[in-house]
């Protein structure tokens, strides 16, 4: 691998040097090896998470060096040579922008903050050092991705994240659900990274380079210089936004989001704020060449605006603690599949930033309940608002991120939204609102049924959590009520105030809508399904997920598993069956013959002659034929 | 002299290890016989270090009159092509080696046979001479026969009857395409000079074409030429797997390369949709047949046929980057392949069964195999194709150079790609994954949690071949331009000959 002179030698080091921030992430898993096999048993598997703190705070210290170097120097490039081949250039780049490195530091601090929270969550768990190479290689690809300025990097990299999210996701493999769930997750995200792969091999062989920029420029004359058909463009389009859609966990691929709740909540934690981030990064990267196809333009809106409110309904109707904000991610990464779609790649990149950090929190403080009850079932939980504070501001500051309704975060990305989309696209307006209200009506049905109401027999003794979840947690705490100044020093201009004051209302007002039909939703402690038919209907349809795994069952795990088995069926009978069928006849004919053996000279004679005659008949005959 | 003690070397090693004096203990002749392999290993690194991959012409050749009469030289060389596939035969052969344990019935003939078939491959890669190559393609036949219907499970003379059946067609028709070519040309040269087949009519090429497609075809396999494979595979031990699917599959997809593509380019290019398209069949069959195997090995023996197709694929497309790709795939095919059946071997050993439907929870820390259990995961992953394994940049390169000449038949050996997932994370999902009990499930949690079984650990010597397997599918994964710098030039040129058609 030699460095390509295109990296100019006056560079200081430390930026010629931001390619290792993703191997420290890899270092991590290979620092934690030792004890995650067993090779090391006598000091327990504590020095793999201290080890892997370190590199990930390595990793976040010389990201920061890097963003204050990139802010003075202005954006960077990298650029490696990987593979090279007859026509065929693999290389490795990375851009250093500002914007990839704001999102850099966010996913090495997020890993540096779940890691610490994991060391307390996972206090007791025999397998640490197992998991804690898990989240290095996980942090390491990551920061991988969103540094990429090459397609095929991004590929690779995406890919990596499929496998170790299966992992993570089989974390606790003994158990039957957890079974299923990493199988579910790998197999939906490895349909989605499937199709990718095609985009990117047909992308590959007809545009040359996989490098973004020359993309960009391949993509802008495509279409006249006639080098891909409409046809062409609709297929490579599809294929290149389903990778980012099984990532993000959009409908119809979200179904593994939901059942990786199985896996450690450090882990969800992780997953639910910057893995569908980069997924979403991907898909950014990727929207200039998906212009190529209007079909897939239109087709991301839909899936966009289906995930944002089916996944907020879904949410909704959600008993277990984990779930009901998992599907809200989904419905979150909608809306920002619709931004991205409308090409508005900046408040996309906002409500990325605003959503990762306020749901990172939320799950922290979910992971908190979690880590003092065992339990993440709604209808067990009550009343822990008194006994766990600092866990109940936690979860309040994280929803009020999320929620367009208080100045946080998340506000301000709507209120842009909003003002942006009002006058061409009223209709996304209106999904984004109506986002807004069943997200703030579902925080707020959580809320009530964890942190009010009475007191159940698991939350009866339940103490605040221990120092090692809390601070992280309130450290982040703090940060997501700093977000909106953080967010104007990253956008100066035009400023994340530049909306009028009545789509600021209009969006407060959704919002309060929102905590309203949360605050005069039933509360039903055994949440018991509805006596009247059509309420019972809509309740099942919303709480098993609209059928989505019945359906799959139904459809493409049937078709498989049938054509497995005709296959099966096929070999068997037909294939194998002629063999032996052949081998068979040659046997029984020989036994056959055998009889024929009588020992009798005439028979032989008379055998002899009648073959001579065929004989010479036959030679006869193809003479005459010539 | 290099290549010709690539021949020696084992072919002497045989004779050593027959003739060894004083009834020598099993053990010692697994000792002697690695050493051999060892200096084999050694000889052909050498011959890497001799060899420059930026040329693409034949290297290190070597040529003598054997008996000009019937056309037969003594002629070897190496080029981009023949030189990974010798260093595999090496490699792998030295793994089988190293996992042979408990030989209690004829260590010697064992042992013996293991080094022949080692060099007769050896010597069918470096042939340069269609006779010679079909000497050697026959040599290997024999002893691979003894090793499944001697050491072989409980079903192994059907299996090994059939293989044999299989493989003596697949022989008759590669060397009645050979004499064919001398009979049509009229000259009893056979050295291999691609430019023979210009004095032959369209139809005469693809006649002795189509012998060796079905010849080599058998080889590989190509469904549905493939029913001998699965049950040599199930029959055969360990070892012996691993050299079948790590090396003499290879032979199948070499001859293809060399002899198909090589010595009828015209005839080729003329089938070359058809191919893609057998191509994409087989991918599919294979990956969907494995998915509804229950038996471990036989789901990794159905994989192999799925993944031998992406080499028909890339040779029917025959352009610069899915030659290149074909050589990778089959780098990485031997590597991937020969690791799956070394650690489904492990379990085998220690559980007594392959069943799926009996095997779970294999992963289990104190109990279980859970190192095993993770070199496998890392196995089936890079088998499926994930990046930073050897069996993707295979398969990148055999779809990248594969599409723009046939996007069908390549968007479907990719859904085969995406199926490898699937039958791959059944087994790692039904075998490792859950409680560990050997029993099929019986939908009673509280009897499931009181079986108990404690599996006999595996020691650190068991898993290293598997180590270093693995070491070197990620290190082809992470590495990739090793490799494409011997292969680069030869199989450029070769596409060149008779460029894909578009």
């Amino acid at each position: 691998m030699h460095r390509i002179p295109r990296l100019s030698a006056a560079l200081p080091l430390p930026l010629q040097l931001t390619w290792l921030i993703p191997i420290y992430g890899f270092s991590g898993m290979v620092l934690s090896l030792p004890w995650a096999t067993g090779w090391i048993k006598r000091n327990g598997p504590r020095p793999a998470a201290y080890l892997n703190l370190l590199v990930t705070l390595l990793a976040v210290l010389h990201g920061s060096v890097v963003i204050r170097m990139v802010s003075e120097l202005g954006p960077q490039h990298l650029e490696f040579s990987w593979f090279q081949a007859t026509d065929l250039n693999l290389r490795i780049g990375f851009d250093l922008s500002l914007t990839n490195l704001a999102a850099l530091e966010l996913v090495t601090t997020m890993s540096l903050v779940c890691q610490l929270f994991a060391l307390g969550y996972l206090d007791k768990e025999w397998s640490l050092a197992r998991f804690y190479a898990l989240v290095g290689f996980f942090e390491g690809a990551m920061s991988g991705v969103v540094l990429s300025s090459n397609l095929f990097v991004s590929y690779f990299l995406l890919e990596m994240l499929t496998l170790s999210t299966y992992l993570l996701v089989g974390f606790w493999y003994a158990q039957p659900l957890v079974v299923t769930a990493a199988r579910d997750a790998f197999l939906t995200k490895r349909v989605g990274d499937v199709l990718l792969l095609m985009g990117v091999v047909g992308l590959s062989a007809k545009a040359g380079s996989l490098e973004f920029t020359d993309l960009y420029s391949w993509a802008a004359h495509a279409r006249e210089s006639g080098a891909i058909g409409p046809l062409g463009a609709c297929l490579l389009g599809l294929g290149l936004i389903a990778g980012p859609m099984g990532k993000c966990a959009q409908f119809p691929m979200h179904l593994w989001l939901d059942e990786a709740m199985e896996g450690p909540n450090p882990a969800s934690i992780l997953r639910n704020s910057v893995v569908v981030t980069c997924g979403a990064i991907v898909l950014l990267k990727l929207m200039p060449v998906l212009v190529l196809s209007p079909l897939a333009i239109q087709v991301l809106l839909a899936v966009g605006s289906i995930s944002a409110i089916g996944g907020a309904l879904v949410a909704l109707a959600q008993v277990d603690l984990k779930r009901a904000f998992s599907y809200s991610t989904t419905s979150y990464l909608g809306l920002v599949f619709i931004a991205i779609a409308l090409q508005k790649p900046g408040i996309a990149l906002l409500f990325l930033f605003a959503h990762g950090l306020a749901r990172a929190l939320q799950f922290m403080s979910v992971g908190s309940i979690i880590a003092t009850t065992t339990c993440q079932d709604l209808t067990e939980l009550g009343g822990l608002g008194s006994r766990m504070p600092a866990t109940a501001l936690a979860f309040l500051v994280g929803s009020a991120g999320l929620v367009g309704l208080l100045p946080l975060g998340c506000f301000w990305c709507y209120g842009l939204i909003v003002h942006t989309l009002l006058p061409a696209s009223p209709g996304f307006v209106a999904v984004f609102l109506i986002t807004n209200l069943l997200t703030a009506a579902n925080v707020v049905r959580v809320f009530r049924s964890v942190f009010l109401g009475p007191v159940m027999p698991k939350t009866r003794r339940a103490p605040e959590v221990i120092w090692l979840m809390a601070l992280p947690m309130v450290s982040l705490a703090v940060i997501v009520l700093l977000l909106p100044w953080i967010m104007q020093r990253i956008d100066p201009v035009p400023g994340i105030a530049s909306f009028p004051l009545p789509v600021g209302l209009g969006v407060a007002a959704s919002g309060l809508a929102g905590v309203l039909v949360g605050c005069l939703l039933p509360q039903d402690q055994f949440w018991s399904r509805s006596s009247q038919v059509s309420l019972r209907v809509l309740q099942d349809l919303l709480a098993y997920d609209f059928y989505t795994p019945v359906i799959y069952r139904a459809t493409i795990v049937r078709l498989v598993a049938g054509l497995a088995r005709a296959t099966r069926w096929f070999d068997l009978t037909v294939v194998k069956g002629l063999v032996d069928g052949i081998g068979r006849l040659s046997l029984v004919t020989a036994e056959g013959l055998k009889l024929s053996v009588s020992g009798q000279l005439q028979t032989y004679v008379l055998t002899l002659v009648l073959a001579i005659v065929l004989l010479l008949g036959v030679l006869q005959w193809a003479r005459i034929g010539i | 002299m290099l290549l010709s003690s690539l021949l020696l070397v084992p072919f002497l090693g045989t004779l050593v290890v027959l003739l060894w004096p004083g009834g020598p203990s099993p053990q010692r002749l697994r000792l002697i016989s690695i050493a051999i392999l060892a200096l084999q290993l050694l000889l052909s690194l050498l011959a890497l270090l001799r060899f420059d991959g930026s040329q693409s012409s034949l290297q290190l050749v070597e040529l003598h009159r054997w008996l000009p009469g019937i056309g037969l030289d003594y002629s070897l060389g190496v080029d981009g092509l023949s030189m990974p596939l010798v260093l595999i035969n090496a490699a792998l052969t030295l793994v089988s080696a190293v996992i042979t344990r408990d030989i209690d019935k004829r260590p010697r003939i064992y042992f013996a046979m293991l080094l022949m078939i080692s060099g007769a491959v050896n010597g069918a890669f470096l042939a340069q001479n269609l006779l010679l190559f079909f000497l050697f393609y026959e040599l290997e036949l024999i002893p691979l026969w003894l090793l499944i219907s001697v050491w072989g499970g409980a079903n192994r003379a059907y299996a090994a009857t059939k293989f044999l059946i299989f493989t003596a067609i697949s022989g008759m028709l590669i060397l009645g395409a050979f004499l064919g070519l001398a009979l049509l040309t009229g000259s009893v040269d056979f050295s291999l000079t691609p430019v023979l087949s210009e004095r032959l009519s369209m139809g005469g090429q693809l006649l002795l074409l189509g012998a060796l497609l079905i010849g080599f075809g058998i080889k590989i396999p190509l469904v549905p030429l493939h029913n001998w494979l699965p049950d040599a595979h199930t029959q055969a031990s360990t070892p012996v797997s691993v050299l079948l699917a790590g090396v003499l599959l290879k032979l199948g997809t070499y001859g293809l390369l060399r002899f198909g593509l090589g010595l009828f380019p015209e005839a080729w290019a003329r089938l070359a949709p058809g191919l893609a398209i057998w191509a994409a069949i087989s991918v599919l069959y294979g990956s969907l047949a494995a998915i509804a195997q229950t038996d471990m090995k036989r789901m990794v023996a159905y994989s192999s046929v799925g993944h031998m197709g992406y080499v028909l694929l890339a040779a029917a497309a025959n352009t610069p980057v899915s030659l290149l790709g074909a050589v990778f795939q089959m780098v990485s095919h031997g590597l991937i392949s020969a690791l799956l059946f070394l650690l489904v071997g492990i379990v085998y050993r220690k559980t007594g069964t392959r069943d799926l439907d009996v095997l779970r929870g294999l992963l289990n820390p104190e109990k279980g195999l859970p190192f095993t259990g993770s070199l496998m995961i890392v196995g089936v992953m890079a088998s499926a194709g994930l990046p930073g394994m050897a069996g993707f940049i295979s398969e990148f390169l055999v779809f990248r150079g594969s599409i723009n000449v046939f996007p069908l038949a390549t968007l479907l050996s990719m859904v085969g790609s995406g199926l490898t997932a699937v039958y791959f994370l059944l087994l790692v999902n039904r075998a490792f994954f859950g409680r560990l009990a050997i029993t099929p499930p019986c939908g009673d949690a509280q009897i499931d949690s009181r079986l108990d079984v404690a599996l006999a650990p595996v020691a650190p010597r068991e898993t290293l071949p598997a180590i270093a397997l693995v070491t070197g599918v990620v290190g082809l994964g992470l590495l990739p331009f090793g490799l494409s710098r011997i292969s680069d030039a030869t199989t450029t040129a070769m596409s060149l000959v008779f460029p894909g058609v578009s």
